[in-house]
């Protein structure tokens, strides 16, 4: 490792001195592990419920046999769930395309669109629902309005990296719309189509989750169902989310886009009935606390400070998030070796392959709500649902991209492939997704708060409930600030060196 | 010659470079940030046929881009590595040569469905370049040699007096080359063409402009020039293979490759 040095490095203490990119990765992720350890005991991991095996077993039998008699009309829900993905994501397209093309060029759009991607699509659904009630309006804001955001960087940053030279060949005077649909669209379209694509799979999945706020999505009949504790119902809807993820590559062919669209369109509903009045009231008055708007300054203070354990959410949203990333930095590492083609025989990696599509396919919320009803409502069950998920989805891609590799050695033993092959090459790699991830799990740690742990989107919800929308509000514009700062932390913190998982559909 | 009875007598000075430093990028001054020819004293008449020869790295690029630069929309350009857009089709491909011309509404439309003339005058040049029948092949499905057909024909079709082309035959055959740079001379007055083959350097063109590190050490009329002489441009041609560490030098910049950054 330390080949580069004139003088022989001297036995010992090496790796805490050593400057070679692994010493320094090696020493990087050591001081995230010891960080979370140190934290560890401010963290509440207690188990509420008194019997969290039985229960799992209960929970295990429903999904072994589910009971598909008792649904009820199954079919409305998923075809309400994939309409709301479909043109919700088009909506998301729309918006933020032009924002894309100004991306670039303005501020005023990048620091826009990273407030509405610091927001999680379930807040804005409760935003939107204060006003639009349950309706099919506020299920498609609270996915296009997020995604906008989403879209126009990821988009930016595509079209940033197209090759110049076609650009540069034209003829003097082209002009600005002539130059994109020539020269720089087509270059980029298939990676626009494919990062589209992957955001319809994340719609998918949020528009399930909209059920867990009430509207009439899959995601609510699931809830209904764990809550009451009909497990063989609950086990049967689970079957029909894993199946409709499944058949995912079966039915979202491009030539279909335009049925799903016209289909999804008679599906969508009920419609509002909007009072432009009331809208204007919600946003001019009811968010804002009065005495801001009365230029009560003291007032204000006083308002602050009635808002309730402000300091110790916004700890717990932090912490979960750091435990959240170290637990999915572990996950990822323990699991990624069972679905590569380097370890193991076929059966292993086929029940690899399997688990980590159940645990990534699964939204973080849904793995947070189960473990719940198991281990109650503590950090634990959310750090659990944040670790599996996260890191199945890394694991997936280093498997990924290990299978791509081609050991330089034949021959080795399996312990000495993975720690002389293939971690050296993807460590790098993975590290710098994971520092991207953070961003996406802090997000998700606010928003397992709705479940009743206790981060910030449990005040939010509480805030909402309670129809303290300027409380709620605040607290929302917390979170996205929070989401923003770690986002640039983690960007500041991110190793530079090997970013070869760098895809934005991983992100 | 034959081709050197019909030419035309040389015309007044095109472009004409004293004393000058060009390079890449600009400073606060407005100097080059990067300088590549320092003190270039160089004259481009009309009516001349030049070619220019040196080492890739000499700086034939750099001189290329500040001609198209001070000439603007009176030369057509025929760039490195073609620039084409390998998913669009040889007809849009050699439509962009005139895109300035049409509306953003008729580009557009153009996309969707060729617009009647510009249909028949492509399908007139693409049978000139040996590519009738492909005008509606992506680009990308082309084999190299139809690519760097596809680049001369789009900058054919810019109907410009001026050619100034970044070896546009470097990946055809010696003979097709020929035929290639009679169709360019046939529909230019003056061209400028940098090279990598010295015999068509003295065979076809007026005069040639040597770069050797950064310098101008050839500047002459083809007919008075030998192949000895250009041999002075390239200083390890005859040094053994593998003692010359330049052919890293000839792989396209990170730029040109489809996939800037080598993503999926």
């Amino acid at each position: 490792m330390s080949d580069s040095l004139t003088e022989r490095p001297r036995h010992g203490r090496h790796w805490w001195r050593g400057d070679t990119p692994g010493l320094r990765l090696a020493r990087h992720t050591l001081a995230l592990v010891a960080l979370a350890l140190v934290l560890l005991p401010f963290a509440d991991l207690a188990i509420h419920t008194r019997d969290p095996w039985g229960e799992l077993q209960r929970m295990a039998l429903g999904l072994a046999w589910p009971a598909w008699g008792s649904l009820e009309s199954p079919l409305s829900a998923i075809g309400l769930t994939v309409a709301v993905a479909i043109w919700g994501t088009l909506a998301g397209v729309v918006l933020g395309v032009p924002l894309a093309l100004l991306f670039a060029r303005s501020r005023l759009v990048r620091a826009g669109c990273a407030f509405l991607r610091a927001i999680h699509e379930l807040f804005w659904a409760l935003l939107f629902l204060q006003v639009f009630g349950l309706s099919a309006f506020t299920a498609l804001a609270a996915l296009a309005i997020p995604y906008a955001g989403i879209f126009a960087k990821v988009f930016a940053e595509i079209l940033e990296q197209t090759p110049r030279a076609p650009r540069d060949a034209l003829p003097p005077g082209t002009g600005r719309l002539a130059r994109f649909v020539y020269a720089e669209l087509p270059l980029a379209w298939a990676q626009l189509a494919a990062y589209t694509r992957y955001r319809f799979e994340c719609a998918l999945r949020a528009s399930v989750l909209l059920g867990f706020v009430g509207l009439p999505t899959l995601g609510f009949h699931l809830e209904t169902a764990f809550r009451e504790g009909r497990y063989h119902e609950a086990g049967a809807l689970l079957w029909l989310f894993y199946l409709l993820i499944a058949s995912l590559p079966g039915w979202s062919h491009r030539r279909l886009i335009p049925v799903l669209l016209i289909g999804g369109a008679w599906l969508l509903g009920p419609w509002p009935s909007v009072d432009g009045a009331l809208v204007w009231r919600f946003v001019s008055e009811d968010i804002w606390p009065r005495e801001l708007l009365a230029g009560d300054w003291a007032g204000l203070t006083s308002w602050l400070m009635r808002i309730p354990d402000l300091a110790p959410a916004i700890g717990n949203t932090l912490l979960l998030g750091l435990l959240g990333t170290v637990g999915a930095l572990l996950v990822a590492m323990a699991l990624w070796p069972l679905a590569c083609r380097h370890f193991g025989n076929r059966g292993t990696r086929l029940a690899g392959h399997g688990l980590l599509i159940v645990l990534r396919s699964t939204p973080e919320l849904m793995l947070a709500f189960l473990f719940l009803l198991l281990l109650g409502p503590s950090l634990l069950p959310a750090w659990l649902a944040l670790a599996l998920h996260n890191g199945a989805l890394i694991a997936f891609l280093m498997a990924r991209h290990a299978d791509a590799l081609t050991p330089g050695m034949p021959g080795l033993s399996a312990p000495g492939r993975l720690a002389y092959e293939l971690v050296p090459r993807l460590y790098p790699g993975m590290l710098a997704l994971l520092y991207y991830r953070a961003e996406v799990i802090l997000r998700e740690t606010a928003i397992l708060g709705m479940l009743g742990v206790a981060t910030l989107g449990f005040y939010i919800e509480e805030g909402f409930d309670y129809l303290m929308f300027d409380v709620a509000f605040f607290l929302l514009l917390v979170t996205a600030t929070l989401n923003i700062a770690v986002d640039a932390l983690s960007r500041r913190f991110r190793p530079r060196d090997g970013a070869v998982m760098d895809d934005p559909c991983a992100r | 010659m034959e081709s050197e009875q019909r030419r035309p007598p040389i015309g007044p000075a095109l472009v004409r470079f004293a004393a000058e430093d060009l390079g890449h990028g600009r400073d606060r001054q407005g100097r080059p940030a990067q300088l590549v020819l320092p003190g270039l004293t160089l004259t481009l008449h009309e009516g001349e046929r030049v070619a220019l020869l040196g080492q890739s790295g000499a700086g034939k690029s750099t001189l290329l881009a500040e001609l198209r630069e001070r000439l603007g929309a009176r030369a057509a350009w025929c760039p490195q590595h073609h620039g084409l857009v390998p998913q669009l089709a040889v007809y849009h491909n050699v439509f962009m040569g005139r895109l300035p011309e049409h509306s953003a509404p008729a580009a557009l439309w153009n996309l969707v469905r060729p617009l009647a003339r510009p249909w028949r005058e492509v399908g007139e040049l693409c049978a000139l370049l040996g590519l009738a029948g492909l005008e509606r092949r992506p680009v990308g499905r082309l084999s190299g040699g139809q690519r760097q057909r596809v680049a001369i024909g789009r900058a054919l079709y810019q109907g410009r007096d001026i050619f100034l082309g970044d070896e546009p035959v470097a990946s055809v055959d010696p003979h097709q080359a020929l035929r290639l740079l009679g169709l360019i001379d046939a529909r230019h007055a003056t061209s400028v063409v940098a090279l990598h083959q010295r015999e068509l350097a003295l065979s076809h063109f007026d005069r040639v402009w040597g770069l050797r590190n950064g310098r101008l050490v050839i500047d002459a009329p083809a007919r008075e020039l030998t192949l000895a002489d250009l041999d002075a441009l390239y200083p390890d041609a005859d040094e053994p293979a593998g003692a010359s560490a330049e052919p890293a030098v000839e792989m396209p910049g990170v730029e040109a490759l489809p996939c800037a950054r080598g993503r999926p």
